[in-house]
């Protein structure tokens, strides 16, 4: 990657607003589109065979910037993205699992202590962290409120840090890109503490890329 | 601070032109890579289509045909919905997710959470009965009876209670100010009226899905 490509990969980040209005207005699918049936057509058959069986499963619609909660064909929860970004879209194509749901901190009931205990609630989860899958993906949520300036500001520092540490090991290693292919999810702080919540161990995750 | 910002953002911009005129590369674009098209073969397209529409059909006929009732639990709210019709919409109050460790067990405890995924109605109760499971106790600090009739309490659960499985219910609560948080070992509770609505809606095989 040169210099410049990455520094334009930090411009672009200014601008999710644009990106997600953007890819927004796009219609969901058009059956007389070739590539866009295809891409259809293929989450559909992976789509079936999960919904098959009893569990709840992610749909992540990158063409219509948003994270569906599944369960037997139904929609049970929607999820608006930000903005996405991944190193390849080739790699996407299969149905994943969810090794783990992010880690949450749980309260210990103290019996010796008779005062009402707090419960865990959305406000508990976290808002930016990784998620690691079989086949190998890892997904990075990051989140922000453009209500929240600082907060903002901490998303777009640490989405640059990433692409500058992703440039160094660039340098430094033979392979352009790294091992595991990567996804970057980013969306707003309720969105992705709600992700979290929603979120099982060996959960089936399903993405639609995009195309022209 | 937003012309902070404005000024901020137009100065990143005009450097990194300055550093592209300044490199002589070529503007690299953004990564749009996408799906490839290929060329539009009318048979093909059409074979596609016809999967496609066939596959569409295959998933429409997994979705619950009956009513069906759905958990949201990080909002505590219990609809029943028929296809896109919401049918019922109420207030519940779901898993803490607090943990209490097992006397006499390292590294053992039990997890207050309303288990996740799709589950069916096994059974319908009326005027049921609490049969206290030994967490009950310890949490308070009290010792396990050994005599099960100590372990029974009456009139906490209402009027209905609705298994579907591995001891967890849908039933009613002497606590509804506290309906619309996460405050139950993993059963989900509702108002009185709400809960006599699931019930009647409610048969065994209904599918529940909790997320």
């Amino acid at each position: 990657m040169t210099l410049t490509s990455i520094l334009y990969s930090l411009i672009l980040t200014l601008v999710p607003v644009t990106w997600a209005l953007e890819s927004s207005s796009r219609p969901l699918m058009d059956v007389t589109d070739p590539a866009a049936l295809q891409e259809a057509t293929r989450v559909l058959a992976e789509e079936v065979k999960v919904a098959a069986r009893p569990q709840t499963y992610v749909l992540i619609d990158l063409a219509a910037n948003t994270i569906l909660l599944k369960g037997r064909g139904v929609e049970l929860h929607r999820i608006p993205v930000k903005n996405w970004a991944t190193s390849d879209q080739g790699e996407l194509a299969t149905t994943f699992r969810l090794r783990e749901r992010p880690p949450v901190t749980r309260r210990k009931i103290d019996p010796s202590i008779s005062s009402e205990r707090d419960p865990i609630s959305l406000a508990d989860m976290p808002t930016a962290y990784s998620l690691r899958f079989t086949p190998a993906l890892m997904i990075t949520i990051d989140s922000y409120d453009h209500a929240n300036v600082w907060g903002m500001v901490a998303h777009f520092m640490s989405q640059w840090w990433r692409l500058i540490i992703k440039w160094w090991h660039a340098l430094w290693t033979e392979a352009g890109s790294s091992a595991t292919p990567e996804l970057d999810l980013t969306m707003s702080v309720d969105d992705a503490q709600s992700l979290a919540w929603m979120l099982t161990d060996g959960m089936p995750v399903l993405i639609r890329r995009p195309t022209q | 601070m937003k012309q902070a910002m404005r000024a901020l953002y137009l100065g990143v911009i005009v450097l990194l032109l300055l550093l592209t005129l300044a490199q002589g590369n070529e503007i690299p674009l953004p990564d749009t890579s996408t799906v490839p098209s290929k060329p539009a073969d009318p048979a093909a397209l059409r074979q596609l289509q016809s999967r496609y529409h066939s596959l569409s059909k295959q998933l429409a006929q997994l979705m619950p045909a009956q009513p069906y009732i759905l958990v949201d639990t990080a909002r505590n709210h219990l609809y029943i919905r028929h296809r896109d019709r919401v049918m019922l919409d109420a207030l519940a109050s779901t898993g803490s997710g607090t943990m209490l460790d097992k006397p006499g067990e390292t590294q053992s405890q039990w997890i207050f959470d309303t288990p996740r995924g799709e589950f069916f109605v096994q059974s319908k109760l009326t005027n049921p009965v609490w049969v206290k499971p030994d967490w009950a106790f310890i949490e308070e600090g009290l010792a396990v009876p050994k005599n099960q009739a100590d372990r029974i309490e009456p009139g906490v659960l209402g009027e209905y209670a609705l298994g579907f499985g591995k001891g967890y219910f849908i039933h009613g609560t002497l606590y509804t100010r506290l309906l619309g948080k996460n405050v139950t070992h993993g059963c989900i509770r509702l108002n009185d009226e709400d809960l006599k609505s699931v019930y009647r809606l409610a048969k065994v095989g209904t599918p529940i899905i909790i997320f």
